[in-house]
């Protein structure tokens, strides 16, 4: 089976994983959207709050220009929450900084909320919907700020030398002699990009939104990347009965 | 080693990820919304989004964006 996002999983019963493997390949967000509707009908299509906004922000005039401002203080508001909760791991910048982080993020985040009207089909209340883009413009944001002065390293047998490091997951599997084994499948079970990622982001812990910047690509092309990548080494040491098969592999012989 | 000695080794089970079926970072993105009020409602979001849980297993940006999602919307309720 071909590496893939999409998990085939075929003996019966196996819901909800077989459903969830038809309803991707038929559609996935409107589909499982409409049984979500169908199972709980208290939603935000028929909620007053959401057509308010809809409404006004497609209005003309003093109106929209006003539903624009209250939306940009929304904006706002979560962009600084995201702030408020990372805060710790941020200490070493300025609060004034952060503040230009929140606006920017805010700033940004109206505008996609703006230009996705027409994507917002009421699964949710609207505040919901267009708050995640603001913490994912402020999330963004402050993963990349905190990682600003440290370095990555990609060379793919970099985490070699990582393996004294403190708490890390190196650690972790060398006490348990593991990391042997692990090393062996991504040297004979991935390639030069995979290892590049995955040594980043499941053994350095570097976040994806940074990698993401120092390789320009995305957080979806990394993360499709990296499941590739896990997938193969999971059924690598799965062969050495090291570890549990990939779900849509067990009972497969070896 | 066995299967048995190493099932259990939650660092290797961080570093290999999530076994089931699980849905991309987009699609995260587009359902986020939708399965955080399914959670507070105490609905099954679970069942509705099959494999946005697994992802958010895997994916650590996704997850710490549904735990902001999640923390605002409470924040907002209360």
């Amino acid at each position: 089976m071909a590496d893939s996002a999409a998990i085939a999983v075929a003996a019966p019963p196996a819901r909800p994983s077989e459903r969830a493997e038809r309803i991707e390949r038929e559609g996935y967000a409107r589909r499982v959207t409409d049984r979500a509707l169908e199972a709980d009908p208290v939603r935000a299509r028929t909620e007053p709050d959401s057509r308010w906004w809809l409404t006004v922000l497609r209005a003309d005039g003093p109106e929209r220009e006003e539903a624009i401002a209250r939306l940009h203080e929304l904006m706002l508001r979560a962009a600084r929450f995201e702030v408020g909760r990372r805060r710790a791991a941020l200490s070493h910048v300025r609060g004034d900084e952060l503040d230009d982080v929140a606006m920017q993020a805010a700033d940004d985040a109206l505008m996609a909320v703006l230009s996705k009207l027409d994507h917002f089909r009421g699964e949710s209340r609207f505040t919901t919907w267009a708050y995640k883009f603001a913490l994912l413009e402020a999330g963004v944001r402050l993963r990349r700020r905190a990682w600003q002065e440290r370095e990555v390293v990609l060379e793919p047998d970099a985490w070699i030398e990582f393996g004294d490091r403190d708490g890390s997951v190196h650690a972790e599997l060398e006490s348990s002699e593991l990391l042997g084994h692990l090393k062996a499948a991504i040297d004979s079970s991935l390639t030069a990009h995979q290892r590049r990622v995955f040594v980043a982001l499941a053994l350095n812990d570097v976040p994806i939104d940074v990698l993401s910047e120092r390789l320009g690509t995305t957080r979806g092309a990394l993360y499709k990347t990296l499941h590739d990548a896990r997938r193969k080494l999971r059924a690598e040491l799965a062969a050495n009965g090291l570890v549990e098969p990939n779900s849509d592999e067990k009972g497969r012989s070896r | 080693m066995s299967v048995s000695d190493h099932r259990h080794d939650e660092g290797l089970e961080r570093v290999l990820g999530p076994t089931g079926f699980e849905i991309t970072c987009e699609q995260c993105f587009e359902l986020l919304d939708q399965y955080v009020e399914l959670e507070l409602a105490g609905a099954d979001a679970d069942a509705h989004l099959p494999g946005l849980r697994t992802h958010l297993d895997g994916c650590p940006a996704c997850r710490e964006d549904h735990e902001s999602l999640r923390a605002l919307v409470i924040a907002d309720q209360g």
